[in-house]
């Protein structure tokens, strides 16, 4: 039964943790940037929300405000910073989406202060109870959310044209542009629904953890996943994301505990600390050495 | 060529942000908190300082006649910050007194004040820095997080609690206390049992997992030692898992409007420690506050706010007595200025601090030892029980 | 040449470390705070500008340092304290690398993160080697006997350590494995192909930079007497990179500006914006300052202030030379050759 608690814990956080995920690897497909910066822009979406709602908006409305401007600022950024580092080294580029986030986040910190925020209720408060397992709606609505827009993302990149597009100018960008897709204005679009997908996400990790600039550190948790799933891989990123979900959840409810109360019996150590933290990166450590490529990507090729 | 030009520069810069800046003969205060940071949401304590002193300027001229230079500057919560700041206060602005922040900046600065014989009054409720004999120059103010502990833990046994589970964030302010009432078996002594203790990261937003620990163990009380975002993380958390905040006890740093105004009815029956009056009690210092309010801006109307008005008086009377004695001018000295402060600090006698606190004298350090429970009644902080002497 | 040139170098750094006694507490703390910082960028200039390898490890390789002296210290060595910084430094260094000898950029720089974050981590846990989170407190550096307890006291051994790894590590660029380096950087297949052992080259350059931040590290601990695992995180190693970047890669005097810069830039902004007395956002203004810097550098200067200071001194010269009469012209030429990009990198 608690068994079963933390595992719902885990899948309802690895989810977003999905979503989030997702965008980077879209821009990584399309373009070969890592955004470091995703977390600003997931911290931004729930800021602008907030921001929304305060301007009289109802909250469903004030999220879709949210992540269309999210998109529109994703855009911005590649239109603006990226498209001028095209020839820049992997470091340069990795940087400047570090610069971004931090940024954003001093912007934030200027407009809203350091303190955390009441974020608007978007689902209803209460709670189900399921099997005895005990669920509250915001949990079910995030991890609802955030699966079925994987699921249709995924959908949409596979099956529709626009998602043939970005995958043609993926795959190899010469080819693309020799058939007619407009490369570049893939790239934006990438990014655009990158960031989307980041708003969306940030909305929903306020409604289930508050409004705080600590959102924008989500960035560093989608590290280990997009790695354990694979750069290259979308569907890697909805798999690691759950497994890095519960994984986290697992250590700190059951791994955790069961740890301490043997040092504490054995030894005088009496604490372990965040294991959850750094349990993700020594995954990430092993799947670097043992397959760097994840467990859905591929091997890329070198190119002399 | 070009590698000494570049040397010359950058060292040419660096000197020129050397100089000494402020002139010796003033009252030059000096004040840091986490302005930005993890702990944000309580540094109303340094905001009440700085307005109290500003207050003193604009309605008497200063103390005892003398304006006072106050400088709020942001330790944001790191260690190396903080240390920077203690330098340049100490260095730079001629401070008579520093006010710091962090529990980990008080120890590792508890051998420096002596050295640099500066009073140092620091927000921590540390015992390892509240000793008059090793540390004459360092001050607190009010019962320390130990004693904040077994006072709630006192009350909740008065209840009928007989289970006792301990969270606290992975920094010194988190472990420190817990690990001397953990070590000192006083929670064994009252007849207690202490089923688990959780650390937590101190940044973390998700708890969830951690509070299900909790739920599984079914403890009577949870006793919190963190600061106001980390038990706005745990009660919202414990919702999320079906735990009530009835549960929960917190010190001195949980009681905030946030917690009854972002939680609504998952804060209703959360219990923290009081050792101040809030803000907006009926106190003769609201009087003076809202005179204030009047004519200036007031970022912070909590109870830490209050806390900072209580340290600001508390200066400010050690301050005006050291002025006095040295016939009416502060000593053009600023040794012989800081050694007289601290005096007067360790020998002032019932304080009035306004009804902010019970009248106090400080030559334990720390002033007011009194404490109370407050518990979160229809979305507000209502004293429940009776003021306690820690001692 | 090169000889007048380290003469003139040693020259300026021996009139700095006198200045540094001149200075109050306050600039002296500056002053060691940057020389520090200025130690662990040129040390990661070496991996990242010269050698090619990204990494956002120097944080924990720093704390590394600083523990490794001050439980040297604390218990009773002088001098060596440092060496033993340095060397952990090092070996540590050594230890990240060699699992991601195989990866390439991206992927080894997610390695670099995951170890940062690992060794975080454990300095939390290891209390008997780092008193955990607690924090170590580190007594005075003794050097011959004596306590070195001044805050200028520290800004001359910064300044000095500085100097001898400046000189140390360009000396290095001067051998074959230096040369080496670049060829890596540049492109490892080809090094392959021209005989170059990959593997022992960067090992070298893990070694060479790891034990410099070492010493950097070493010296934080002594400077600030109290080793804290906060101290060390993700942000520090984001600081160096920071610097790196804004100062200049592949070029030696890149690291000392860019720590310049990063260091005192946000205390610069504190000072002008007191005035305003608006105190989170003079915060949130430092930190936009910083992101805007990167953004900036990295999209109109990615060569960094060097490559900026470079362009003027020239362009100044180029002035003075066109306001004198020809001949003096002819030698202002002589003076500065030249120099396409080659040269620019072999500093």
């Amino acid at each position: 039964m608690f068994v079963l608690q933390v595992a719902t814990a885990g899948i309802a956080t690895g989810s977003v943790y999905a979503l989030i995920a997702l965008g980077i690897v879209l821009i990584y497909k399309c373009s070969g940037v890592v955004n470091f910066g995703q977390g600003g822009y997931v911290m931004l979406g729930a800021y602008a929300a907030y921001a929304l709602t305060r301007a009289g908006l109802s909250p469903p409305l004030a999220t879709v405000g949210a992540v269309l401007f999210l998109a529109a600022v994703g855009a911005a950024t590649e239109l603006l910073v990226l498209r001028r580092m095209l020839k820049a080294p992997v470091v340069a580029v990795m940087m400047v989406t570090l610069g971004i986030l931090i940024l954003f986040r001093a912007v934030c910190l200027a407009i809203w202060g350091p303190d955390q925020l009441a974020f608007p209720q978007i689902f209803p408060q209460g709670a189900v109870q399921l099997a005895g397992i005990f669920i509250t709606y915001n949990y079910v609505a995030a991890a609802v959310l955030s699966l079925v827009l994987s699921l249709a993302f995924l959908a949409f990149y596979r099956f529709t044209s626009m998602g043939l597009s970005q995958r043609a100018a993926a795959d190899n960008s010469r080819a693309a542009l020799a058939v007619g897709i407009h490369v570049s204005n893939q790239v934006s679009v990438a990014w655009a629904v990158s960031s989307a997908l980041a708003g969306l996400g940030g909305v929903l990790l306020a409604t289930l953890n508050g409004l705080s600039l600590t959102l924008s550190s989500i960035g560093l948790v989608a590290f280990p996943v997009i790695v354990l799933g694979g750069l290259t891989s979308l569907m890697g990123s909805l798999v690691a994301g759950l497994i890095l979900g519960m994984l986290e959840a697992f250590t700190d409810g059951l791994l955790t505990p069961a740890l301490e109360s043997f040092l504490r019996a054995h030894t005088s150590v009496y604490s372990v600390g965040a294991l959850q933290q750094v349990v993700p990166y020594l995954l990430v450590g092993g799947m670097l050495l043992v397959r760097p490529q994840g467990i859905f990507g591929q091997r890329g090729t070198e190119r002399v | 060529m070009r590698k000494p030009i570049s040397r010359l520069i950058a060292t040419l810069a660096a000197l020129s942000l050397a100089v000494p800046v402020a002139a010796l003969a003033d009252v030059n205060v000096c004040v840091w908190g986490t302005i930005t940071g993890p702990d944000a949401g309580v540094n109303g304590m340094s905001y009440g300082t700085v307005d109290y002193l500003n207050h003193l300027n604009q309605t008497q001229g200063g103390i005892a006649g003398q304006k006072v230079n106050v400088l709020l500057l942001d330790g944001r919560y790191k260690l190396d910050e903080e240390l920077k700041i203690y330098r340049r206060c100490v260095d730079q602005e001629n401070a008579v007194v520093v006010k710091g922040w962090s529990t980990g900046s008080a120890k590792a600065l508890r051998e420096q004040v002596q050295q640099d014989g500066v009073p140092f009054i620091s927000e921590t409720f540390s015992s390892e820095v509240l000793d008059p004999v090793k540390y004459p120059f360092l001050f607190i103010q009010g019962a320390t997080y130990e004693q904040q502990m077994l006072i709630g833990l006192r009350a909740a046994q008065a209840a009928g609690a007989k289970k006792v589970m301990l969270m606290h964030g992975d920094v010194e302010y988190g472990r420190a206390p817990v690990a001397v009432v953990r070590k000192s078996g006083d929670i064994e002594k009252m007849g207690l049992e202490l089923v688990d203790t959780i650390e937590f990261r101190y940044d973390a937003q998700d708890l969830t997992a951690q509070l299900l620990r909790v739920k599984a163990k079914n403890p009577d009380v949870v006793y919190i030692q963190a600061s106001t975002p980390q038990a706005l993380v745990i009660l919202r958390d414990a919702a999320k898992v079906g735990l009530s905040p009835k549960l929960f006890i917190g010190n001195m740093y949980n009681i905030h409007p946030s917690i009854p105004e972002q939680l609504g009815a998952g804060a209703e029956g959360f219990r923290a420690i009081q050792l101040y009056s809030n803000y907006g009690d009926p106190v003769p210092a609201m009087k003076e506050i809202e005179a204030y309010k009047a004519k200036n801006q007031v970022e912070k109307e909590d109870l830490y706010f209050m806390k900072g008005w209580f340290t600001g008086k508390f200066i400010a009377a050690a301050i005006g007595n050291a002025i006095k004695k040295n016939g009416g001018k502060p000593p053009a000295d600023i040794k012989a200025f800081r050694k007289s402060v601290r005096d007067e600090m360790e020998g002032l006698k019932n304080l009035d601090s306004g009804g902010i606190a019970p009248p106090s004298s400080f030559a334990n350090h720390q002033g007011p030892t009194q404490a109370r429970m407050a518990e979160v009644k229809g979305g507000k902080y209502q004293a429940a029980g009776e003021w306690v002497n820690a001692q | 040449m090169r000889a007048r040139r380290l003469a003139a170098f040693v020259a300026v750094a021996v009139l700095a470390i006198a200045g540094s006694f001149a200075l109050g507490r306050f600039g002296a703390y500056l002053v060691h705070a940057v020389a520090i910082a200025a130690t662990g960028a040129l040390a990661l200039n070496l991996l990242t500008g010269f050698c090619g390898q990204i990494s956002f490890a120097q944080g924990a390789l720093i704390g590394i340092g600083a523990y490794t002296a001050g439980n040297l210290g604390n218990a009773g060595w002088g001098f060596g304290a440092l060496l033993g910084g340095g060397i952990a430094g090092a070996v540590a260094s050594v230890v990240i690398g060699l699992p991601a000898l195989r990866l390439r950029g991206l992927y080894y720089a997610i390695a670099t993160l995951a170890a940062q974050f690992v060794l975080e981590y454990l300095f939390k846990i290891a209390e008997p080697l780092t008193r955990g989170i607690s924090g170590m407190n580190i007594s005075p550096l003794k050097l011959f006997g004596f306590p070195l307890v001044s805050d200028q006291a520290y800004a001359a051994l910064s300044i000095a350590v500085l100097t001898l790894a400046w000189v140390g590590l360009a000396a290095v660029m001067r051998t074959n494995v230096g040369r080496a380096f670049l060829v890596v950087r540049e492109n490892e297949l080809v090094a392959k192909g021209m005989g170059i052992d990959v593997v022992r080259t960067k090992l070298w350059a893990f070694l060479l930079s790891g034990f410099v931040t070492g010493l950097s590290g070493a010296l934080v601990g002594f400077t600030t007497r109290l080793a804290t695992p906060e101290a060390f995180a993700l942000s520090l190693s984001i600081d160096q990179v920071a610097m790196l970047i804004v100062g200049g890669q592949g070029v030696w005097a890149g690291s000392l500006l860019g720590a310049a810069f990063v260091a005192l830039v946000p205390e610069a902004i504190q000072r002008l914006g007191e005035a305003f007395h608006a105190a989170t956002l003079l915060s949130a203004m430092r930190e936009m300052a910083f992101g805007l810097l990167i953004i900036l550098f990295l999209l109109f200067e990615p060569r960094g202030l060097a490559a900026l200071l470079r362009r003027l001194v020239r362009g100044l010269t180029r002035l003075a030379a066109a306001r004198n009469p020809p001949a003096s012209a002819a030698l202002t030429a002589s003076r500065y050759p030249a120099t396409g990009g080659s040269s620019e990198k072999a500093h």
